[in-house]
């Protein structure tokens, strides 16, 4: 049609400014392009805006300049003082956040299956059939009728995939999914997220797991001062490092790991 | 002190005991009816963007957490009539009266509860793709009812027990009752000491419940 629909990015974050209140900068003209099948893996000191960066991509921040496409559509975009977003592109969206945000009044079946039958109208029993799928292939079978609160964390977190996965993403965004998780249950959500990429799933994702980093990215972008300092491969960006913050950072993150 | 125990002299008139507690039960259950269906009303106008709802409403609120029961059921019984030419009849006054100081604190129930619903679970539901309306109805509503519920009932236990203060305004309830018989018979120890337990007969299971409820959240929240 036009020149953006030409574009070869999934995602193309383009100078974008985003604060909290007048006093509260912190993302400061960040530029990214995430090409279709990117897994990348956002790292970064606390508090420099990783999780306000993929809560922008989701849509749920205003922001105060910049734009953001998604598969060459306009997506985002700062106009004046509104922030303009699509919500039909956000569906296409994914995402799992830190902390549980499962529905506490509804069953697992029912979390999986709420957004299906409100938002696209699919019939319930057949929700319930992919529901129940989704559920067996993640090992939670036995769950489907079991309430969030008779869940570990680790099933909580491994129903919130689920449910976002009922909406078929194109893109899913992990805001460190794993840092609220006793040590023991970290795995097997790793390994949900795994199988996922191994399934040729796009995703940004956020983590202070730099093994899992390095085993799930096909790209790090260290993000520090709301700008991106260094992008590049894993290897290189959590192994041999060019700039001298990214150096620093992985040098201290593997140290405190002993 | 010489002074008898009697406990005949009230069992021998137990029917106008009964026939006050079955007003005041009809007091609770109506005034309860108001509360649960207008608070919620009231609690969405007190969370309301505009200025021109919230603002009325909480003031509403305010002024029947501020002020006592018994002087709002006083001026109601007395200055309503007046000012506004309507007297409805003792029963109906009282349920009203009741009605609207239950309105506001049950506003008070939802709002907090409605507020206490994560704002997490709005951002999931924004995720999810769900509309402002849908998230309202199958994320927030669901939640914030059924946290409100424990105070729902207290509160309306609340006004089961405040429903005594109509007496004085001549409404016959149990209370109202209770003061006739005892100024008959003379035997205020026996008759006020079984009209309390009539109260404590109806309100010591709901505050079972109560707590029950608040265990069984308490257990399922986390
Ligand atoms: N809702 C908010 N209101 C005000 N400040 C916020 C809010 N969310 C995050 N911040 C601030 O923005 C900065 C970046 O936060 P965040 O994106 O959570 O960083 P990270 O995920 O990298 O630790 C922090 O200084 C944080 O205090
Ligand atoms: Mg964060």
């Amino acid at each position: 049609m036009n020149a953006m629909s030409r574009d070869t990015a999934l995602v193309r974050i383009t100078d974008l400014h985003k604060g909290y209140g007048p006093n509260i900068r912190v993302l400061r003209g960040l530029n990214i392009e995430m090409k279709p099948g990117e897994r990348v893996v956002v790292i970064g000191p606390s508090g420099g805006g990783k999780s306000t960066l993929l809560r922008v991509v989701m849509g749920l921040e205003e922001i105060q300049g910049g734009a953001i496409t998604f598969a060459g559509q306009p997506y985002i975009s700062a106009d004046g003082r509104k922030t303009r977003i699509d919500t039909e592109v956000r569906k296409k969206i994914g995402m799992v956040f830190q902390h549980y945000t499962l529905f506490p009044h509804l069953s697992v079946l029912q979390n999986l299956t709420l957004a299906p039958c409100k938002v696209v109208g699919e019939p319930r029993a057949k929700a319930e059939e992919r529901g129940r799928a989704i559920l067996a292939r993640f090992g939670l079978e036995a769950k489907a009728d079991a309430y969030p609160s008779q869940l570990s964390g680790g099933q909580k977190q491994r129903v919130a995939i689920a449910r976002a996965l009922m909406l078929d993403p194109q893109l899913m965004l992990f805001d460190e999914v794993t840092s609220a998780l006793d040590p023991e249950l970290v795995a097997e959500v790793e390994q949900v997220i795994l199988n996922l990429a191994a399934q040729g799933m796009p995703m940004m994702m956020v983590t202070h797991d730099m093994w899992f980093a390095r085993n799930v990215a096909s790209r790090v972008i260290f993000c520090a001062g709301g700008v991106v300092v260094e992008d590049g491969p894993p290897e290189q960006v959590l192994g041999d490092p060019k700039e001298e913050r990214t150096r620093e950072f992985i040098d201290r993150v593997f140290h405190i790991k002993g | 002190m010489d002074y008898t125990l009697d406990i005949g002299a009230v069992t021998r008139n137990l029917e106008p005991l009964f026939q006050g507690l079955a007003v005041t039960l009809q007091l609770t259950v109506a005034a309860n009816i108001i509360g649960i269906t207008a608070g919620f009303g009231l609690a969405l106008l007190v969370l309301s963007r505009f200025a021109v709802l919230r603002v009325p409403a909480m003031l509403f609120v305010e002024f029947f957490r501020c002020t006592p029961a018994i002087v709002q059921i006083v001026w109601f019984f007395y200055c309503v009539p007046m000012l506004f030419n309507v007297f409805l009849g003792p029963v109906t006054m009282g349920i009203l009266a009741l009605g609207m100081n239950l309105t506001a604190f049950n506003a008070e129930a939802y709002r907090a509860a409605i507020q206490a619903v994560p704002k997490e679970h709005l951002d999931a539901g924004i995720a999810l793709g769900l509309s402002p309306t849908q998230r309202v109805l199958n994320i927030v509503l669901p939640q914030a009812l059924r946290a409100s519920v424990p105070v729902l009932l207290t509160n309306g236990i609340g006004t089961f027990q405040q429903s005594a203060l109509v007496a004085i305004v001549g409404v016959q309830d149990l209370m109202y009752q209770g003061k006739t018989l005892a100024t008959q018979t003379y035997r205020p120890i026996e008759t006020f000491t079984i009209i309390a337990l009539f109260y404590l007969a109806v309100s010591f299971p709901v505050s079972q419940i109560v707590g029950y409820l608040e265990r069984r959240r308490g257990l399922a929240v986390r």
